[in-house]
């Protein structure tokens, strides 16, 4: 028996096969060539790279320049450039140039304009969307910046709505979201500054930060970080936030993802230090506290008291869709003498024709619940609402027609599940759905005791995450100076500080102004 | 950004005092000033917290003089290389002995009060386990959940002492004095170890911030903690009269099945949970600091690894009396009395070693 356990064990360290790869050395040493002065060469060495024949939308326009008496060849790819631009700016103006210099930037009159040696640099620009100029005799490239990326336009946010507030998102245009900060950001402060961070697709990130105000020592750390991954691509935000967070199998989320460019830019304001990407209608927002995720935009834009409610109801709302479900199995199960009588009698005669013991039934429901939201998420628009009749119908009043469940749990449970829509964000959301599970878990096996317990881990485990050194309940707990905009917000005006474990250069971001002199 | 230090502040430090001494109020030290000082316990601890407030000031005289040193340094420095150890493992040996009494006590209460059915090993297994965990994060998570938890725990107190006076009478209280002057003096002095936890905070002053928040820190929370004993002890007199207080082991528990709230008729069920968060605070701490002892004893550099093995033998140790609720009892008392002058004298020795080292300049 052992022997065989152990033949079996063998067999299947022995399976793996080596790959079967192909070199590509040929390749990367023409690329990091230079280019010679010889137009026909040229045209041959990026014809063959680029594929110009089978690659359809790869063109190359050799053509001769009159000014210059020399013939010349024009490459770019024609889905990513915008070719009104190239005949405009760069066919018409050299057939129709009548000056003197002997020049290509005087001929050509694209408003961005280099001189590239590398063939590896030019086709990085290329494959940008810019069109390179090859001149016969000359043993440069002409990098003419005439790239246009199709995408769709700015729109409103569609999770993280508000009705006070402005209404615009990020798109998937690193350029238009760019601009969307600076259209908030009016400062010479603000620097962009790009990574790349993979290595086949060249996938570029974007770092803004207000270099003034950040920390230097987060800034290198963060792009540290960035420079680490060794991979062939890295398609959007979304992907970039698991290779670079602390703790990639934690449970609470330590980068903010946001797509509204106000809040980007409030975060930037305090000193914080913000990613965007082509491909990502969004930003990532770091370092991240617990409380980054469990406010909203809305909160600051509301009047005080009115944003303060809205926090008090978030918190409500989060504490109940962490513990009804199990508060209720606890007290059903173990602690039964703390529900009034008349209660605990309603509960129980609902209860006598269930069959199943009430730890089933909840798990029953909650799963139930999920599904439908996991379903609805899913679901393509036309049939849409047969979910909500799916799921409200046959799971809740059926279900209980039918005695698998009591209405009591489908009320608990339909609570909970209502109430997880308050908090927001997506990260914190799902943190919150699955911890309720562990939490259901331990109060089944011992009542409140075991309730506690768990949550008491849960809250070790909480306060000794770290976000780029940033403690996850700061500025609670550690105190630092700050906002104090932890759990419920300060009046405007006595927000006067950016975060102190931020550590920016520059602390106070507001005058002091006494509550008589406001009020004029 | 910050890089965390692993430094409190004097918040968290308050926070992780006065919920670990507080929460004696709740186990059976009540019990054993009753039985001692009938319905003039509140004074006793009065009296207790001003008679310690002389070898706590001279403790932290010492530190004083020595910054950026903790007890072992202090002691090992003051005493000499033998006998220093000696008192060190002697403080070992007491704290794991506090440590497994105690925990065997809480263990009993939420066996005998809350949870009849289950085995008491698993019980305990889940108290030591949870603390366990939370000890090997570090001091400055344990501060952390201290003081994020720190005004829930302090407003369940605050309710379900409100309803003990409110269903109590006050009258109870008198006479003034119980049995006399003389007793609340005398058996003060010699329950003093009921403060003697502060000597073991001191193992953790070169985590502190700074010096001079931690001497604050000190005082508050030791005003603090007497006061909120008292009121606690008052409470419960007023609630119960001082015969039967006397025969509760655990009067803190036996109040919040008593009291009721409009038309909840039990809610001890309510205050159970905020009771458990300060139980796995105190013992979260108490682990730490033994883990912290044991490391600086016996030169184990990263001694946040014995937390796991120390829980164990805890439990193990903590189950071998089979009726805690008499035997631990009967335990408690005489090792109170023999702790009170370790914690009288330890300090004053230092003190006086450290005035003869010439370091301490009055």
């Amino acid at each position: 028996m052992y022997s065989l356990l152990k033949k079996m064990i063998n067999r299947k360290q022995q399976a793996p096969t080596p790959f079967i790869e192909k070199s590509s050395k040929e390749d990367i040493t023409l690329k990091k060539q230079c280019i010679t002065d010889k137009l026909n060469k040229t045209v041959d060495i990026f014809s063959h790279i680029y594929s110009v024949g089978k690659n359809n939308d790869v063109i190359f326009r050799k053509f001769h320049v009159q000014a210059l008496k020399k013939d010349a060849a024009l490459l770019f790819i024609n889905t990513i450039t915008d070719t009104d631009h190239i005949e405009e700016y760069i066919l018409k103006s050299i057939q129709q140039y009548s000056g003197t210099s002997q020049k290509v930037e005087d001929i050509v009159t694209t408003p961005g304009i280099k001189k590239v040696q590398v063939i590896e640099d030019v086709i990085i620009e290329i494959n940008k969307g810019n069109a390179a100029l090859f001149i016969d005799g000359e043993s440069v490239a002409y990098i003419l910046s005439v790239s246009n990326f199709q995408g769709r336009g700015i729109e409103k946010a569609e999770n993280e709505v508000v009705v006070k507030g402005p209404k615009e998102a990020f798109n998937e245009k690193a350029n238009t979201n760019i601009s969307l900060i600076r259209k908030k950001i009016k400062t010479e402060s603000l620097v962009v500054e790009s990574v790349t961070v993979s290595k086949r697709s060249k996938n570029e990130v974007y770092i803004l930060y207000l270099k003034d105000i950040v920390n230097e020592e987060l800034l290198s750390d963060v792009k540290e970080r960035l420079c680490m991954s060794d991979v062939d691509s890295i398609q959007n935000l979304s992907m970039l936030e698991q290779r670079i967070e602390d703790s990639t199998k934690s449970l609470f989320p330590t980068i903010l993802y946001t797509e509204r460019p106000d809040r980007a830019s409030s975060f930037l304001e305090d000193g914080y230090i913000v990613l965007l990407m082509d491909n990502s209608p969004a930003s990532l927002v770091l370092p991240a506290t617990f409380w980054s995720f469990f406010h909203t935009s809305e909160d600051h834009y509301l009047r005080f008291l009115y944003g303060n409610f809205t926090r008090a109801l978030r918190l409500l709302a989060m504490f109940i869709t962490l513990l009804i479900s199990a508060l209720y199995i606890a007290i059903t199960n173990y602690h039964a003498e703390m529900l009034p009588p008349d209660l605990l009698l309603a509960i129980s005669s609902t209860r006598e024709i269930v069959a199943f013991p009430a730890v089933v039934e909840v798990f029953l429901m909650e799963f139930a619940f999920e599904l439908i939201k996991e379903a609805g998420l899913r679901v393509p628009s036309p049939i849409g609402p047969t979910i909500g009749i799916v799921g409200a119908l046959i799971l809740g009043q059926a279900a209980v027609q039918a005695n698998l469940v009591s209405p009591i749990v489908v009320i608990v449970v339909a609570l909970g599940g209502l109430t997880s829509f308050a908090i927001g964000d997506l990260a914190l959301n799902f943190a919150v759905r699955l911890s309720r599970f562990f939490l259901i878990i331990s109060a089944s096996l011992f009542g409140l005791y075991g309730l506690t317990a768990m949550f008491s881990i849960g809250l070790f485990y909480l306060v000794s995450l770290r976000s780029f050194g940033v403690p996850y309940l700061a500025p609670m707990t550690p105190k630092y100076t700050s906002g104090k905009d932890t759990l419920f917000r300060r009046l405007i005006f006595h927000e006067m500080f950016r975060p102190g474990y931020l550590k920016p250069q520059d602390m106070k971001k507001a005058g002091e102004v006494s509550d008589g002199k406001k009020q004029g | 950004m910050e890089r965390s230090k692993g430094k409190i502040a004097t918040r968290e430090f308050i926070a992780i005092v006065i919920l670990t001494i507080g929460a004696k109020m709740t186990d059976d030290t009540p019990a054993i000033l009753y039985e001692k000082f009938s319905n003039a316990a509140w004074m006793a601890i009065i009296i207790i917290g001003i008679f310690s407030v002389i070898p706590i000031w001279l403790l932290i005289n010492v530190f004083n003089t020595y910054k950026e040193k903790n007890l072992i340094e202090i002691v090992l420095y003051l005493l000499g290389k033998p006998f220093g150890y000696f008192v060190l493992f002697c403080l070992l040996v007491i704290g794991s002995v506090a440590i497994t009494i105690d925990s065997s006590i809480y263990t009993d209460i939420v066996g005998t009060m809350y949870f009849t059915e289950t085995p008491t090993i698993v019980l305990y297994a889940i108290l030591m386990a949870t603390c366990a965990f939370g000890a090997k994060r570090g001091l400055e998570q344990i501060g952390s959940f201290a003081w994020s938890i720190l005004l829930w725990i302090k407003l369940s107190l605050f309710l379900a002492l409100l309803l003990t006076f409110f269903q109590g009478k006050l009258d109870f209280i008198f006479p003034l004095f119980g049995r006399g002057v003389d007793e609340i003096m005398h058996g003060g002095i010699s329950n003093l170890s009921i403060c003697a936890d502060f000597l073991f905070l001191t193992l953790i002053v070169p985590f502190a911030v700074n010096h001079a928040e931690f001497k604050k820190a000190i005082w508050i929370s030791l005003c603090i903690v007497t006061v909120e004993l008292a009121i606690a002890l008052i409470a419960f007199v007023a609630l119960f009269d001082y015969e039967p207080v006397k025969m509760l082991n655990y009067p803190f528990h036996e109040a919040i099945r008593y009291i009721r709230l409009e038309f909840l008729p039990n809610i001890e069920a309510l205050f159970f949970p905020f009771w458990l968060l300060a139980l796995f605070i105190r013992f979260s701490f108490y682990l730490y600091l033994i883990a912290l002892l044991f490391g600086g004893l016996f030169k184990i550099k990263d001694f946040e690894y014995l937390i796991p093995s120390l829980a164990t033998l805890f439990v193990l140790l903590g189950v071998i009396p089979e009726n805690p609720t008499f035997s631990i009892f009967h335990f408690r008392d005489p090792f109170l009395k023999i702790v009170t002058p370790v914690f009288l004298l330890l300090p004053c020795l230092l003190w006086v070693m450290s005035k003869i080292k010439g370091d301490i300049k009055v």
